[in-house]
């Protein structure tokens, strides 16, 4: 069963760090005693949540309309590249109101 | 090509890790301590300046994640200050303390200085069970002020649970544990049989039916905690099938500095004879890392002997660990005893089956000082089955 649900708002925590790498000339994901290497697609999805984040519906729709795809398409893939991160409790989530995050909002 | 062609070796990749062993001194006296048995003195440490070039050095090099640990890290004086290079370095930075050392106030101190990540050892569940290994009182009651602090300060943090014959039952309430105090992960590391670990071997080694019940609890939590509590964990590598990718490969991903400068592939591979570790004030990391003969002595799979050499998993794990094999079997290029294509394996698994269920001999607590010898006929090669 999925952890994640269109209507979830979604963000990484302040702990867990997008950056590109100079040495290897890719982006890197660095998180508690673990080191990502995210393929081009999560990344776009990751810069996309912003620090505010992004209710992940909305973000379907605008990658949608941006690259002329089907939107329930997009939003699977969406889920697809988030599912990894929060069942490892690396992304920040909220349904309805409440927090119900990988461990905690920070 | 002919059969026999040599296979050029793989370009070597930048080190991802640096494990920064602060210093060997700590409050603690636990008889699993990986660090070696002849521990660095005070004096012989890395001075602050020598440790901020290590960092600077590190990041430079595409390390990406440091590892401030010991020993207990918070000994040092001028732990704020390497955290604060550490991270305008660009390192992501991860503190592993036993919290005997750190108050909620320096904590504060440490996350204002931008520290990413705090892991917490918790030696048992009571603090008569932490006073038993650790041997300092109150202990415990550190532990858990300091993880509430993390929460407190937005920190995320490791319930570093160490587990062996004495505690591996309650593993559960190390895991309820984890959930009442808001730990981000727990690591449910089995002791690995490394320094004072392997000296005190027959006193920790957990019997077959303790670990048989972990793995069915593992199996469960993983299950019903997923994106709730991060869970990594360890088995002992005695009852094994296969081993461990040790530290991801020789010379692969991870740097190990020690306290007085020395550089080595794995915490423990000071175990194998006849390697010379480079110093860190004498020679650049780029240089150790890329050029050492210390780190190419087994990186990649050139180096290695029948069954590894053509076995479908050499890129996996690359034939385990080289200390364990020079430690059980005398010789660094054997494949590790814990894989069960090894023909020592069945007497390692023996050996661990034996002890665990005699009677543990008293712990030899890890101090300086202490005269512990890796007792010899442990050290003699097992027989082939
Ligand atoms: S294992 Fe125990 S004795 Fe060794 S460094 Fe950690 S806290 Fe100190
Ligand atoms: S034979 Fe060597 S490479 Fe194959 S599984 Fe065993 S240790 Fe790993």
């Amino acid at each position: 069963m999925s952890l994640l649900a269109a209507d979830d708002h979604v963000r990484l925590p302040s702990w867990v760090i997008l950056r590109f790498d100079r040495v290897r000339g890719r982006h890197v994901l660095l998180a508690p005693e673990r080191v990502l290497f995210p393929c081009p697609t999560t990344v776009t999805v990751l810069e996309r949540l912003g620090a505010e984040g992004r209710r992940l519906a909305d973000l379907a729709d605008e990658l949608a309309a941006e690259f002329d795809a089907p939107r329930e398409e997009i939003l699977a893939d969406v889920i697809g590249v988030l599912e990894e991160l929060a069942r490892g409790c690396l992304l920040e989530i909220r349904r309805s109101g409440h927090d119900r995050v990988g461990t905690r909002a920070a | 090509m002919t059969a026999s062609a040599p296979v050029p070796p793989e370009p070597v990749e930048p080190p991802i890790g640096l494990l920064a062993e602060l210093t060997h001194r700590c409050p603690l006296q636990c008889p699993y301590c990986s660090n070696p048995v002849e521990l660095v003195r005070r004096g012989n440490e890395l001075d602050t300046a020598t440790w901020i070039s290590v960092l600077d050095q590190a990041a430079e090099l595409g390390v990406l994640q440091v590892h401030l640990s010991g020993g207990e890290p918070a000994l040092r004086e001028d732990l704020e200050e390497i955290v604060a290079r550490a991270v305008a370095a660009g390192l992501y930075t991860n503190l592993v303390t036993s919290a005997v050392g750190v108050d909620a106030d320096r904590l504060a101190r440490l996350r204002d200085r931008g520290l990413h990540h705090v892991q917490i050892s918790f030696q048992d569940v009571t603090e008569e069970g932490v006073t038993r290994i650790g041997r300092a009182p109150g202990a415990l009651a550190r532990k858990i002020a300091l993880a509430e602090a993390a929460v407190r300060l937005g920190l995320p943090w490791t319930l570093n649970a160490v587990l062996h014959r004495h505690n591996l039952d309650r593993v559960e309430r190390f895991l309820e544990l984890a959930l009442e105090l808001g730990a981000h992960r727990i690591e449910l590391a089995n002791v690995q049989y490394y320094g004072w670990g392997f000296v005190n071997r027959a006193a920790l080694m957990p019997t077959p039916a303790q670990l048989e019940r972990f793995r069915t609890v593992l199996e469960r939590a993983a299950r019903e905690l997923a994106g709730r509590l991060a869970i990594d964990y360890v088995i002992p590598d005695y009852y094994a099938r296969y081993p461990k990718p040790c530290m991801n490969g020789w010379g692969r991903a991870v740097m190990v500095v020690a306290p007085d400068g020395r550089v080595l592939p794995c915490h423990a591979a000071h175990v194998i004879e006849g390697l010379e570790f480079p110093q860190v004030r004498a020679m650049p990391l780029r240089e150790i890392w890329y050029r050492s003969a210390a780190f190419a002595a087994f990186r990649g799979t050139g180096w290695m002997r029948e069954p590894c050499r053509s076995c479908p998993r050499r890129e996996e794990d690359f034939g385990g660990c080289r200390c364990q094999a020079a430690m059980l079997l005398g010789d660094p290029t054997a494949t590790d005893p814990a894989c069960s294509l090894s023909p020592h394996h069945a007497a390692m698994r023996r050996l661990a089956e034996v002890e665990s269920t005699g009677e543990p001999p008293a712990f030899v607590y890890r101090r300086f000082g202490t005269r512990a010898t890796m007792r010899r006929r442990e050290l003699a090669p097992l027989p082939a089955d």
